[in-house]
């Protein structure tokens, strides 16, 4: 080994000094810029660095409200509330390491339910994170004292309150109130700038739905400091209190609603009882329904599915999502028309033979040869005849006077009630057949139209409201379920609902007292009397109709819509509409539940006291087809 | 006193301010380990402790020993570090991406930092040994001894710690007085490659669109076009050379070199390197085009380091490091949480430290006499600087994310003894300056 480079030669001497020199120059350097950057960073921004270290550590959480009540009109009688029930929460940052499968799956054994599906809520990247993950919800308290008795076996195991939406009695007021779900994303799309969140619960249907801006509240905020697991400090904790949703008073009277629910029965159709000088709604029943608790539980998308796939179609309200041929109970309009039109006097004949031709056709009437004879209008109506509404249908009015006279009545629009959806119908014109068809309106068309049938549809809501027209003499109040909104807390009103006008109606006065004798008249006299008669409680006036169903031999729809009490202030009135469709077994129901109705209402009886009262225990069904 | 006589080989200085540092580095480990609630979660600390006693002996050790004795053992030394680092290759584990850690249950050591000195060592030797050895052969060989420890590390794939050997060699080489012109060669072939091979990704994910010149290298026809006019020009100059024995040919021939194998490096370069691999490398460039990977790092760094200020949050009281915003908080980003909780004051007071370790090893290198001592401490010089360098500028978000440690303070056994026996060594040398021999 040689060590030559120090000899102290001057040269070698020279060049580590050199070499020296510059190596520490060159570290001295660096070590300034080094300073300075950190001055930069530390003194220079060191407030907008210390701001962005806040920013980022603080996080605020939305402590969700509790959903607004909904009552009856008496409002002694809550229909939906909330129930105290638990979810029980994981956070898996507090299981001590390795001990992720056990206590999962000791967990998944006290909620009944699988391992896995826990693990499918918590994907591995978040085994060992802060966040709270919801396991289930809908626990009672009764479990939830056991997961307390044990919690020293379930670390990381939390649980809390997570109300559940109860429907008291759910049945027919699942189409009148809805369900209540988890926001979907497209929903908050939507509904993102109102304030929802994604852990929302919104309305899906019905009342639920159309009011979910008043029922949902307000939810409180919590903010608190967190590291970046997520774990909350708690003493950084500042809360803005949570306001509960509005209570909801709905028109909805919950005796006459099970009253018609009964009356109804198993039928596959349609009942509403409305309060035409306000348009209150009292009664809204629509079967099937379904049962809105289930959609809280956890197979809810089971049950879905499974009312999706029904063919009778539960979740279908048939009062307002349902238009059918009106039939016979189209006359009243037809008979307004006749009577405002006046050319053709009320009192003039026509003759019923049964059958007439028209065309290359031969159109019959409902009774066979030899028919009803010769009808005025009072009886034409009263007995429904056809033959009759054919021939001042074709003859004396035409389609332009009927659909127009039928729009008049609202036929064919939206009726406005504060449902998330409605049919508005259909008024078929001239025009519109060329358009659609590319054949002309023929007489047979009018005819068609005349009785109700045809093109022509209408929803159980409409003809209610036709009924409510007569009632009020020219005008429809707009229907709707809401009738007042209250305080969650003191309960005292905030805003009541008051009748709005929407549709209305030039036809002069003397014709509707002529149209409502005629009701009366056909009530009393017509051919349901011995039905409707059988009710002592209250003097009605209505009318029934039969509609053909394409594809259905030897049942038809069976329509009824009257008022009463017949002989008091329109103040009083109280319209029923019931529609049961061709589906179901003949058994021409209408007449006999709106009967019904009319005794449980008016008689102050229940269901079963009603169908006593007026000897329908022991039920004929008829044979063939009657009107 | 037999024992007191080691007291003549502990240079007080290095001992005062290695041993603040390493107790700072205690105290931060600690600070790391402690969480928003104020538990403390993690023990390094108490291993720190362990481990830095341990390291004083080793220290206390090498400082006594006559560095020149190592010269003996030094090839048999150095063949064995060779099999443990191919060992290491293939059956070491994995820690943070790299095979580079061996050992049974929980003890264990990375090679790999000791193998950094164990360069040194050797490569003093051999510059030593060859001082009259023709230039060329003497730079071709040392390239050589380079490449075979850095490249077993490289295919751990540990870049970070392979890159230390970089500067340890380069300025090994140039107090050794090889030619400047070879070092430059090879530290601008070195760079230019490295641009190469990074430019493509800071185009895709920095800049975001198409940039003409990075096409030159990214479309395979230009890239050949462009290799084959440098190659051309790299000829004709060298012939020109020959021929016309003109100084500017020999320039540029020397530039066309450079360029001409710095293309053709960036080929195989680029195909070896993966593109994330690589995207480490210069999210710190801007870090927000990775807000959640390795940009993270930086910017919660920055915040840190920033929400410091003049005087700093308090001991343990640091928001980042605490609410584990900061990721590594103990080893590669252990100078954020000093800074966030110490303030500037404290960040000046650390490199402060350090570059009175530096000026002290000035002092050192100065007064030796030996050739051997002289080319060892310079290489420790460039270590020592290299990490200081690279971590600081690395946790204030100017030099790429690579891993290095900050000697004396991060946590982690290995480095730590790695750098207490080179201060040992640097004792060594410094007791016996006066030494002429060999």
């Amino acid at each position: 080994m040689s060590n030559f480079v120090f000899q102290n030669t001057k040269d070698n001497k020279d060049f580590k000094k050199k070499h020296l020199k510059t190596i520490l120059v060159f570290i001295i350097v660096i070590f300034g810029i080094y300073s300075l950057k950190l001055f930069s960073l530390q003194v220079i921004q060191g407030t907008n660095f210390l701001q962005q270290s806040q920013t980022i550590s603080q996080r605020q959480r939305f402590i969700p409200a509790q959903r607004g009540e909904i009552y009856d009109r008496n409002k002694d009688f809550p229909l939906v509330v909330n129930i105290d029930s638990f979810a029980v929460d994981l956070i898996p940052g507090e299981i001590p390491s390795g001990m992720y499968d056990t206590v999962a799956l000791r967990l998944a054994q006290y909620l009944g339910i699988t391992k896995s599906s826990i693990d499918k809520k918590i994907p591995e990247r978040d085994r060992r994170s802060y966040t709270s993950f919801e396991i289930k919800a809908n626990i009672d308290f009764d479990l939830i004292t056991k997961i307390a008795e044990n919690i020293n076996d379930l670390p990381g195991v939390s649980w809390r309150k997570k109300p559940l939406r109860s429907y008291v009695t759910s049945n027919s007021m699942s189409h009148v109130l809805g369900y209540v779900g988890d926001i979907t994303k497209d929903e908050l799309k939507i509904l993102y700038n109102k304030g929802y969140t994604n852990s929302s619960i919104i309305g899906k249907t019905g009342i639920e739905k159309q009011y979910d801006d008043l029922l949902q509240g307000s939810a409180g905020l919590e903010s608190r400091i967190v590291d970046v697991r997520e774990r909350k400090l708690t003493e950084n904790t500042m809360v803005q209190e949570p306001v509960m949703g509005n209570t909801l008073v709905l028109t909805i009277d919950s005796e006459y609603q099970q009253l018609a629910e009964k009356a109804l029965g198993n039928r596959i159709g349609s009942a509403i009882v409305l309060k035409p000088s306000t348009g209150e709604v009292l009664a809204m029943v629509s079967y099937p329904y379904f049962d809105a608790n289930m959609f809280s539980k956890e197979d809810s998308s089971a049950y879905y599915s499974t009312l999706f796939n029904d063919t009778t179609k539960p979740m279908l309200n048939r009062t307002v999502n349902a238009a059918y041929s009106p039939a016979s109970t189209f006359k009243v309009v037809m008979t307004a028309a006749l009577l405002e039109e006046k050319n053709f006097p009320k009192e003039n004949k026509i003759e019923c033979s049964g059958i007439i031709k028209y065309g290359d056709r031969d159109f019959h009437c409902h009774v066979k040869r030899p028919g009803h004879g010769w009808l005025d209008l009072k009886n034409g109506l009263a007995q429904s005849c056809n033959i009759y509404f054919w021939t001042i249908g074709r003859d004396y009015l035409g389609v332009d006077k009927i659909s127009s006279y039928a729009s008049e009545f609202g036929f064919g629009s939206s009726q406005k009630i504060d449902l998330p959806s409605q049919s508005s119908g259909f008024v078929p014109t001239a025009q519109w057949k060329e358009r659609r068809f590319h054949e002309k309106w023929v007489g047979g068309d009018t005819m068609n139209l005349s009785i109700g049938q045809g093109f022509l549809e209408v929803t159980p809501m409409q003809v209610a409201n036709m009924m409510a027209m007569v009632v009020n003499e020219g005008t429809i109040y707009q229907p709707h379920l809401l009738k007042e909104v209250l305080d969650p807390i003191s309960k005292e009103a905030i805003h009541t609902v008051n009748p709005e006008i929407l549709f209305s109606s030039k036809i002069e006065k003397d014709v509707w007292k002529t149209l409502q004798e005629a009701l009366h008249y056909t009530a009393t006299d017509g051919s349901a009397s011995s039905v409707l008669m059988k009710n002592k409680v209250v003097q009605i006036a209505g009318k029934t109709g039969t509609a053909e169903v394409a594809n259905i031999k030897d049942s038809w729809h069976s329509w009824f819509v009257a008022y009463g009490p017949y002989d008091a202030p329109k103040e009083e009135a109280i319209v029923v509409c019931v529609m049961v469709e061709a589906t179901n077994e003949w058994e021409w129901w209408a007449p006999y539940a709106s009967t019904i109705i009319f005794q449980g209402i008016f008689g102050n009886q229940s269901y079963d006291e009603a169908i006593d009262a007026l000897g329908f225990r022991y039920l004929v069904k008829p044979v063939g087809r009657q009107e | 006193m037999r024992i007191l006589k080691i007291f003549e080989f502990i240079d007080l200085i290095l001992l005062t301010l290695v041993l603040i540092l390493i107790i700072m580095g205690v105290f931060f480990i600690y600070s790391s380990g402690v969480d928003a609630q104020n538990i403390l979660v993690s023990n390094e600390y108490i291993k720190q402790i362990i481990w830095a006693a341990l390291g004083f002996i080793l220290m206390i050790f090498f400082a006594v020993l006559d560095f020149k004795k190592i010269k003996r053992v030094l090839n048999w030394t150095v063949i064995g570090f060779i099999a443990i680092l191919v060992y290491t290759l293939f059956f070491g584990r994995y820690v943070n991406g790299a095979r580079s850690w061996i050992g049974i249950g929980s003890l264990g050591i990375q090679p790999a930092e000791f193998a950094k000195t164990l360069y040194i060592l050797f490569f003093a030797f051999y510059l030593e040994k060859t001082e009259n050895t023709e230039p060329l052969k003497r730079f071709v060989i040392s390239i050589f001894i380079l490449l075979v420890p850095m490249g077993l590390i490289l295919l751990q794939p540990d870049l970070g710690t392979a890159s230390v050997y970089v500067p340890i060699f380069i300025l090994m080489c140039y107090v050794a007085r090889l030619p400047k012109h070879y070092i430059f060669l090879f530290f601008s072939i070195g760079m230019l490659t490295v641009l190469f091979v990074v430019l493509p990704v800071w185009e895709h994910l920095i800049v975001g669109q198409k940039v003409l010149f990075v096409s030159l290298l990214t479309n395979k026809k230009l890239w050949l076009i462009v290799l084959a006019a440098s190659s051309f020009i790299t000829l004709i100059s060298f012939l020109g050379l020959r021929i016309f024995k003109q100084r500017y040919f020999y320039w540029i021939a020397y530039s066309f070199a450079i360029l001409t194998v710095a293309l053709f490096a960036y080929y195989p370069a680029s195909k070896v390197l993966k593109e994330y691999q690589i995207q480490r490398l210069i999210v710190f460039i801007d870090p927000t085009t990775d807000p959640r990977g390795s940009g993270w790092h930086i910017i919660q760094s920055k915040i840190a380091i920033g929400s410091g200020n003049v005087f700093g949050q308090g001991f343990l009281k640091g928001t980042q490091s605490h609410y584990r915003f900061l990721p590594q908080q103990s080893t590669d980003f252990i100078f954020s949480i000093l800074s966030e909780e110490l303030g500037f004051i404290g960040g000046i007071f650390v490199f402060a430290l350090y570059l009175f370790i530096f000026i002290r090893i000035y002092y050192i290198l100065k007064e030796t006499n030996n050739t051997y001592g002289y080319y060892v401490a310079i290489g420790i010089v460039a270590m020592f600087f290299f990490h200081f360098v690279v971590n600081v500028g690395m946790v204030m978000g100017i030099m790429p994310i690579t891993g290095i440690p900050l000697l004396f303070i991060s946590y982690g056994g290995s480095s730590l003894w790695n750098a207490m026996i080179c201060v040992g060594l640097l004792m060594s040398i410094n007791a016996r300056r006066l030494d002429f021999s060999a």
